[in-house]
């Protein structure tokens, strides 16, 4: 069984984000990136597959050459080699020339499987694994919180996470899949996966070698274009009620948090 | 060429160890002190990570990783962060299998190191600190006096980690009762051994979680295989060196836990209207601390980095010792300080860590020394 992760190195969760004085972009330096949370169990869930049924397990990300630390992370954990996808035409692709990107790099792979998170945690948009399903022609379970391999080894039955219960999916290999917090309990990269890692390969993948063009992936063919990004509003200060009655402050705070906050 | 950057394999290192202090021992080390035990269970995960054991050399099946005193500061410190005693009961095996491998006969090498790479911790711990007034590292008062091919061992250790369990102890002594760190000797002594009595659990002000134990011999007859490096002495000073800067960086660990904690405190505890952060009085100190605790830091890397280079450390380890003796018990002090009356209860973690850094000064008797 041949098993592919894609992956996307995030800022760390807590990680202060400054925009850069454009608002075109974060300010990068400073800070601490990280394998994107909901990936971790996507890669969890690619080793628990091939500890129980064999096979080889690849992990693909796009991005500069600080993206090598998360797919090292990956490989320390147990994943066999990577695919870096690097080039700057890459840059600044949106969620369709990514998609793009991975496909052409996930396809000379034939896998049997493609594990993403569920969504990445800095632009939190879940668009990449559903478009990378289409353009791959795969079925796409979503939002997966359990799944369990079918007798034949070639299809799944997986728990979607959906607003108030789970909806049982069966799903038929090659299929992209999105994992979901509860899925699995990723390992700790231990220090001999650390120590294997660094003999392990991770293939750079440029856009000629990946067969597509300039126009097909970055900022060319970015359909969204992002005019600026803007801090979060600071929070208004608290009203603090105190020296009277309190039936009277009560019903202040009643009235306000229905009719200023509407929460009530 | 110097440089204080993390190499991939150290960040990634320091990844993990930071992750698994704040997810696995962190939120349980309360409990652990208030129980005075040690779950079984994260020792055995713990274990799996292979913090000890990715040293063991290829040739016996291990993974071969360079033996680095930088790396193991780095991990010490992110481990000494989540709890202390669970630091210690997380490595004590490596008190053992260190020495064995960096000075080790090949026999006692192939004997022990495999041992690492079973999937429970090695039942493997030293016997270095003696229940004694004025103990002195080059003054041990366990001597070992030769017979036949091997020794015979008498004197007391106390404070040995994991003791209750362990199944080898690497016993320091003083050869023929000679002085200096050049006449101490490693004796490899396994448990059952006629004159080996271990003690009762002790009873510590600090390390409530760690099993320690205190051993008691009696002309115990060791052979000439059990004799570290083929004997009659060791390079005790070297292996010291290591000791003091896996102390140091794990003191660190501690003082930037508790640091850290009273920052975050002060920032959101509202006296007189304002945070206390506000008040100089509070925030002059833990900005002081912060210095502190970079600067011991700095230091235990100094003597780390030395060690690393193969030279010779002694000073330096020395130095970063002391200091972070201090360190620790400044900042510990300072975050109970910090916390007022809530960091004199044991709702709050910084009690514990000022229970815990008190230590550091009588874990190898140096600050009196």
């Amino acid at each position: 069984m041949k098993i592919v992760v894609c992956l996307k190195q995030t800022p760390d969760t807590e990680a202060t984000i400054k925009l850069t004085a454009d608002k075109q972009g974060i300010e990068e330096q400073n800070i601490k990136w990280v394998m994107n949370p909901y990936d971790e169990y996507a890669v969890e869930q690619a080793l628990r597959l091939k500890e129980k049924h064999g096979g080889e397990t690849v992990v693909v990300c796009m991005g500069p050459d600080r993206v090598t630390e998360a797919m090292r992370t990956a490989l320390a954990m147990g994943m066999d080699k990577g695919v870096h996808l690097k080039d700057d035409a890459f840059a600044h692709s949106d969620a369709t020339g990514t998609a793009k990107a991975l496909a052409a790099a996930i396809k000379p792979l034939s896998p049997d499987l493609i594990l993403c998170g569920r969504q990445a945690i800095d632009w939190d948009m879940a668009q990449v694994p559903a478009i990378l399903a289409e353009l791959l022609d795969m079925p796409q379970v979503t939002v997966v919180a359990k799944m369990e391999m079918g007798a034949d080894g070639k299809s799944a039955v997986c728990n979607r996470r959906i607003e108030g219960g789970e909806e049982v999916v069966e799903v038929k290999f090659p299929a992209v899949l999105t994992c979901d917090k509860g899925l699995n309990e990723p390992r700790y990269a231990s220090l001999p996966g650390i120590m294997k890692a660094k003999k392990k390969e991770i293939k750079p993948l440029g856009l000629a070698e990946s067969g597509l063009s300039a126009n097909d992936v970055g900022k060319a063919s970015s359909k969204v274009q992002i005019l600026e990004y803007l801090p979060l509003p600071e929070r208004p200060p608290g009203k603090v009620f105190k020296e009277q009655e309190t039936p009277d402050m009560v019903k202040q705070v009643v009235k306000l948090l229905r009719e200023e906050a509407k929460i009530i | 060429m110097f440089s204080l950057e993390l190499s991939e394999e150290q960040r990634m290192i320091q990844d993990t160890a930071k992750s698994f202090a704040a997810e696995q021992l962190r939120p349980r080390a309360h409990e652990c002190d208030e129980k005075g035990a040690l779950p079984e269970d994260l020792l055995a995960s713990a274990w799996e990570l292979g913090l000890v054991s990715a040293v063991v050399p290829e040739e016996l099946g291990g993974g071969g990783m360079k033996r680095s005193a930088v790396t193991g500061a780095i991990m010490l410190e992110e481990l000494a962060w989540g709890d202390l005693a669970l630091a210690l009961a997380m490595v004590a095996p490596a008190l053992f299998a260190y020495p064995i491998l960096t000075q080790g006969t090949d026999q006692q090498k192939k004997k022990y190191l495999p041992l690492l790479l079973e999937s429970k911790p090695a039942p493997l711990t030293a016997a270095v600190i003696e229940p004694v007034i004025n103990f002195d590292l080059s003054e041990l008062t366990c001597q070992a006096k030769k017979k036949g091919a091997g020794y015979l061992l008498s004197g007391k250790k106390c404070l040995v980690p994991m003791g209750s369990t362990a199944q080898s102890f690497l016993v320091y002594a003083a050869v023929d009762g000679k002085p200096g760190y050049e006449n101490v000797g490693g004796f490899i002594v396994e448990r059952g051994q006629k004159g080996l009595k271990i003690g009762e659990r002790e009873r510590n002000m600090g390390l409530a979680a760690l099993d320690t134990v205190g051993l008691e011999l009696a002309e115990v007859e060791v052979g000439g295989d059990a004799v570290l490096a083929g004997g009659p002495s060791c390079d005790f000073g070297k292996l010291m060196s290591y000791s003091r800067v896996a102390l140091g960086a794990l003191a660190i660990g501690v003082a930037r836990a508790a640091q850290e904690y009273a920052l975050e405190y002060a920032k959101v505890r509202v006296a007189f209207g304002e945070p206390i952060a506000h008040r100089q009085a509070i925030s002059f100190m833990i900005a002081d601390d912060y210095m502190e605790i970079e600067s011991g830091r700095l230091l235990t890397w100094e003597a780390a980095f030395l060690l690393d280079a193969g030279k010779d450390a002694f000073k330096e380890a020395y130095l970063a010792k002391l200091y972070t003796d201090q360190v620790v018990i400044k900042v510990t002090d300072d975050a109970v300080q910090t916390l007022g009356g809530h960091g004199y209860i044991r709702e709050h973690p910084v009690e514990l860590w000022l229970r815990n850094g008190r230590g550091f000064t009588t874990f190898d008797g140096l600050a009196t020394v």
